[in-house]
């Protein structure tokens, strides 16, 4: 149930597993590039959070994901499904947090937290620089009402209903992006209002910061106070340009990540 | 006017620059190295202004975060992305709505050497698509109070119908004791008769909206079967009290009742009498109104039938909606509860309601199996 609920796909011929889990935007396949870099010597998984993708979108619950705890309760039921243990998380953008907290809900479960471009918090606080000011969060919402991406409540059958014919998705424009618009917003807010600051100090397991250049959901000084508040934290400077260094500079990502582990 | 007969030739740098829409080429890394003059025109600046700038520059907030979490992603994935929309930002603030549709282009080493963008000038169309969200968002809103005001509605219903009971029985107590105690003239007691039938009716019409608000709020009639009771006399009681209520009417029952029953005979009552009651209402005067009810070796068939003009056939189909009324008179119009309480009864006895109307007859049938 769990494994169709978040389109739960396992490949690679080693045994140490290793979870990538993808951010606000698109699916899974955000990690393709980087995936398979490990084939050889892991056992890869990768899934799309519920409402994104090929997951099982009549699991969607507003009231369960209206806090980040709701995707975290996923990744645990997924690494309690696969018997995780001394697992690695690689979280891309709001993945980064929501693995943050999968990995205190469960110890023991993630040995090793990869956060690709984390932030705890967008928007700016006192103090504290997230990079957004309120009214810019509420701007992408407005914006994201204009931009259907591509859904088409028609063909919503064809993307939920039949994890296991990707074909019948292949026939949607931007398909890999394709949400519904409602769920999009939701995700967006609880993405972009979320505030996990807290909860970075109690992070104990051993964690690696994979920050960009340029990136302006994440600037670098974001990434910067996220080392600084995790305790066993080290920060790695890619260069890579932008927010999303899966796509842009797998080859380098997948060498920051095997250098850490 | 040329005399010649060759047809023009196209400028092809003319129309890059002058195209009918805007055209821009990004380095891999987000950056404007090429624009025409029409983009630049809508942006009112020139186009070396615009080159070597992040595209992000241009863009309005949601854009850039679209641009990041959506677009650069997706062309990455699967090298074309179509009709998107967006706000681009000119120097002095105003916005351009635009839709546009980008490629990649790829070396044939496959690596990005360009996101190549074409743009439309959308005003009109992105006013109309708010248009239509902002419609929708309304009908939804109507919707939802509407759903609420009928919830408030069934719930007042159940109120009333629970607190006119009381009055009512004290009705009906009072005319009990005038009947047996008090010396009536030969008028006096054909006017109590005629007050305990319209209290008869009263007292239906409050058991309907009970029936009806337990149905709506509670999900469903509740119904308490016994295969051991006898039906037919609950049937004759109902018989005997409609002809209490309209002794100018005759009805002619016909029951051959030989196995049991698997039943609620108080509901069963309850659906012969409302569908007594409108074939009284409804029914031709001079016709008599037949009640007949027969087992065989697997079902209960109860029907009602009486004269009169038939029911049209476009309101057949809702007879059993609630609050459904026909073309009658005022004062003899329902609450509409009857049939839907007929055909509530009828389906918790796993049973069905057919109607048939011709000029001759109109008649309401019940059949269910005898046992479950």
């Amino acid at each position: 149930m769990v494994l169709q609920r978040n389109n739960v796909t396992i490949s690679g011929r080693g045994t140490r597993p290793i979870l990538f889990s993808h951010g606000f935007g698109c699916d899974q396949h955000m990690w393709t590039e980087v995936a398979r870099n490990f084939e050889n010597d892991f056992r890869v998984i990768l899934f799309d959070h519920v409402g994104a993708g090929r997951s099982d979108l009549t699991a969607y619950d507003s009231q369960k994901y209206s806090t980040l705890q709701g995707y975290a309760e996923d990744v645990v039921e997924i690494g309690c499904e696969l018997n995780l243990t001394d697992a690695i998380f690689v979280g891309h953008s709001v993945s980064a947090m929501i693995g943050a907290l999968a990995s205190m809900k469960a110890p023991g479960m993630f040995s090793e937290l990869i956060m690709v471009g984390p932030s705890p918090r967008y928007i700016n606080d006192d103090g504290y620089v997230g990079g957004f000011s309120r009214e810019q969060v509420m701007e992408l919402l407005d914006f994201l009402a204009d931009n259907h991406l591509g859904w088409s409540a028609a063909m919503a059958p064809a993307i939920m209903g039949n994890p296991d014919r990707p074909e019948l998705g292949g026939a949607l424009e931007n398909s890999f992006c394709a949400t519904d618009p409602e769920i999009a917003r939701e995700f967006a807010s609880v993405t972009f209002l979320s505030d996990n600051r807290a909860d970075l100090p109690s992070i104990e397991t051993r964690t690696l910061i994979l920050q960009c250049q340029e990136d302006i959901i994440a600037p670098i000084a974001v990434g910067e106070y996220v080392h600084a508040q995790i305790p066993n934290s080290q920060l790695k400077l890619l260069n890579a340009t932008g927010h999303c260094p899966n796509l842009s500079a797998p080859d380098e990502v997948t060498a920051a990540i095997r250098e850490f582990v | 006017m040329s005399l010649s007969n060759q047809p023009p030739t196209e400028d092809l740098e003319d129309l890059y620059e002058n195209a009918p829409c805007g055209y821009l080429s990004l380095s891999p890394d987000g950056h404007i190295v090429k624009a025409n003059k029409t983009l630049a025109d809508w942006m009112g600046a020139g186009s070396e202004a615009l080159l070597g700038k992040p595209f992000h520059d241009i863009l309005t907030f949601g854009g850039r975060i679209a641009y990041e979490t959506h677009l650069a992603p997706l062309l990455r994935l699967q090298e074309t992305v179509n009709e998107l929309a967006f706000d681009l930002l000119r120097a002095d603030g105003e916005q351009v709505p635009i839709i546009a549709n980008a490629a990649e282009r790829r070396d044939a080493e496959g690596r990005h050497r360009f996101t190549r963008i074409t743009l439309f000038k959308a005003v009109e169309r992105r006013s109309y698509e708010r248009g239509l969200i902002e419609a929708r968002s309304k009908a939804e809103d109507a919707v939802g109070l509407s759903l609420e005001t009928a919830a408030l509605r069934e719930q007042f219903i159940a109120v009333l119908g629970h607190d006119l009971r009381n009055p009512l029985s004290a009705l009906t107590a009072g005319l009990g004791l005038l009947e047996k105690n008090e010396d009536l003239s030969d008028r006096g007691r054909k006017i109590v008769a005629e007050m305990n039938g319209s209290l008869g009716r009263a007292n239906a019409l409050v058991g309907n909206l009970l029936d009806f608000a337990r149905g709506r709020l509670g999900g469903g009639l509740g119904v308490d079967r016994d295969a051991n009771q006898p039906l037919t006399p609950a049937l004759e009681q109902v018989v005997t009290e409609i002809r209490a209520i309209a002794p100018d009417r005759e009805v002619v029952a016909n029951f051959r009742i030989a196995e049991p029953v698997d039943c609620d005979r108080g509901r069963i009552a309850q659906l012969a009498s409302n569908l007594l009651s409108n074939a009284v209402t409804h029914g031709a005067r001079e016709v008599p109104i037949r009640i007949e009810a027969s087992t065989d070796a697997e079902r209960f068939t109860l029907s009602v039938a009486n004269g009169g003009a038939p029911i049209p056939a476009g309101a057949r189909e809702q007879l059993f909606q609630p609050f459904f009324r026909g073309a009658v008179r005022k004062s003899q119009q329902g609450l509409g509860l009857g049939l839907f309480i007929v055909n509530e009864i009828a389906k918790a006895h796993g049973g069905t309601m057919e109607v048939s109307s011709t000029p001759g007859e109109t008649r309401f049938t019940f059949t269910m199996p005898l046992a479950r």
